[in-house]
């Protein structure tokens, strides 16, 4: 098994397909809502999808079949090292606990694997040193 | 066992002085006890690096030619005060650049002054016989203008309360971002490595204090606005907000390391400022508070979503509890979050302390001593006759 995080973009006429349900019935993939838009422009979902790989590849060449936008993301936050005064505003702001004060060095430890890309930490970053590239 | 500025500068000058962070005497007073620790340590080194809202700078441009007495002044876009001399002015950290994208304010310029950026300043006058000129669009740096000084009325307050929000939204406080149903809890000091909290009753610090500042060397001015001696002690140690100080130093020689704009998102700018202050061991007295623990060190819970100057604390916890990271409120973990590095606060003290050994910081003996006696006053709305 392994996990994927994808970010899928729909035209607005298409905001009507169930497509997480083709995903769980004919790819056999189990995911999560992440985060999901809907706009005058369109949709946006971002999913952790979890299954074989062959699974999740193949469940992706779906979503391109139908003209769904597909974008794999592997990190969804930026920060600058060189702003971070490692205080910890954004510890206990994380809804994911994908942020961590190291008690040995007073660093903040932030982890990619865990983020979900909900951007709290960004706005909740005093000297601004996180960034959203999603 | 007593010690005087005198002997503790000529062991500075003769590189044999003994200095410790806080973190390191503590240790120290552990094992061998405040007795013998006070006796092998001459000076103790603070540090401290948080949001200081109460902070700017004075700059002098220079005159122009012809010359101008500036009515309106704006650095990079944020307004600075002018009502004072032709080319002072000051600016504010919390001053706010308006009509931008993003945060912008007067912390921001003070940043990209003490890291050697150019600032564009715009100034309009009304003209006068002499000084004719009405207006200049032109550009600063530290290396053009004449004095550029931080003068901060406010700053490392003695210990500060901790924020949490019981209410059903989320609060944008100054605090930073307070999660609804007690679901976080801030803080703003380094505990047992901030400088006010190792001389509570400001024993050895005092009006022209020579302490670090901003990665440069600066100096206690005076009393700290909102300066109060009067919270209840645990430890000999206020729980709150009590004394603070007026600091003064030169923009040249500070480091960006140590300056830093802050922005907290729907409440404003402010300025993150590293002070560093030595204290000298001048007895055990001394020795004993410089090397309390985080454990010792308590600050009062405060409730934001009560809008009033009057709230009262909820709860009272140590500097230990919040920095474990949890801590326990009408039986739920609320999470902590810090707003003053700890890991900066560290760096200064061991900086200062090498500042010390290297003998290019000596210690200073206050010229005055700060109040050991003031009440901070309320604004009341009120009649002329009243405020008689």
């Amino acid at each position: 098994m392994s996990k994927k995080k994808i970010n899928l973009y729909f035209r607005p006429e298409q905001v009507n397909e169930a497509i997480t349900y083709v995903l769980v019935k004919e790819y056999d993939l189990k995911f999560n809502i992440l985060r999901a838009d809907v706009e005058e422009k369109g949709g946006r979902l971002l999913l952790e999808v979890e299954g074989r790989p062959s699974q999740i590849s193949n469940g992706i060449a779906y979503l391109q079949s139908i003209g769904v936008g597909v974008k794999e993301l592997n990190e969804y936050v930026e920060k600058d090292l060189s702003r971070c005064t490692n205080c910890g505003m954004c510890v206990s702001i994380c809804p994911a606990d994908a942020i961590e004060m190291d008690r040995q060095t007073w660093e903040v430890r932030f982890d990619q694997s865990k983020c979900i890309a909900c951007g709290l930490c960004v706005s909740s970053c005093p000297p601004q040193a996180m960034r959203l590239k999603v | 066992m007593k010690r005087t500025y005198e002997e503790i500068n000529a062991k500075i000058q003769q590189g044999d002085a003994v200095v410790m962070t806080a973190e390191e005497a503590i240790k120290l007073a552990e094992s061998k006890g405040i007795e013998k620790a006070a006796k092998e340590v001459d000076i103790v080194t603070t540090g401290t690096f948080g949001a200081m809202c109460s902070s700017g700078a004075f700059i002098n441009f220079g005159h122009s030619e012809p010359p101008i007495r500036m009515k309106r002044v704006w650095l990079n876009g944020v307004p600075a005060y002018a009502g004072i001399a032709a080319v002072d002015a000051y600016i504010g950290a919390t001053e706010e650049r308006e009509d931008y994208g993003q945060p912008y304010g007067g912390a921001h310029v003070i940043e990209d002054l003490v890291a050697g950026k150019a600032v564009h300043l715009r100034a309009t006058a009304a003209g006068t016989d002499c000084y004719p000129r009405k207006d200049i669009d032109t550009y600063i740096s530290l290396r053009t203008v004449n004095q550029a000084y931080m003068y901060n009325p406010r700053n490392i307050y003695q210990n500060y309360g901790v924020a949490t929000n019981s209410s059903e939204r989320a609060l944008f406080t100054y605090m930073g971002k307070l999660l609804p149903h007690y679901g976080n809890m801030t803080y703003s000091s380094a505990g047992q490595l901030s400088p006010l909290l190792k001389d509570p009753h400001l024993r050895t610090i005092g009006i022209g204090t020579r302490i670090f500042m901003g990665g440069g060397i600066g100096y206690v001015a005076w009393e700290g606005t909102q300066y109060k001696t009067t919270p209840r002690e645990l430890n000999g140690v206020p729980v709150g907000s009590a004394r603070s100080l007026a600091l003064i130093g030169d923009l040249r020689g500070m480091s960006p390391e140590f300056v830093q704009a802050l922005s907290f998102t729907g409440y404003g700018i402010s300025l993150g400022i590293g002070i560093g202050v030595p204290i000298p061991i001048l007895d055990e007295d001394i020795m004993r508070t410089a090397v309390l623990r985080d454990d010792q060190i308590f600050a009062p819970v405060l409730d934001y979503a009560i809008q009033s100057r009057g709230r009262k604390p909820i709860a009272e916890v140590s500097y230990a509890q919040l920095r474990s990271g949890t801590v326990e409120l009408f039986g739920k973990k609320v999470q902590t979050s810090s707003l003053s590095s700890y890991y900066k606060a560290r760096i200064i003290a061991d900086r200062l302390k090498r500042m010390i050994e290297e003998k290019e910081f000596t210690l200073t003996r206050p010229v005055e001593q700060l109040p050991r006696e003031r009440m901070q006053r309320a604004l009341d709305v009120c009649s002329e006759e009243d405020v008689l």
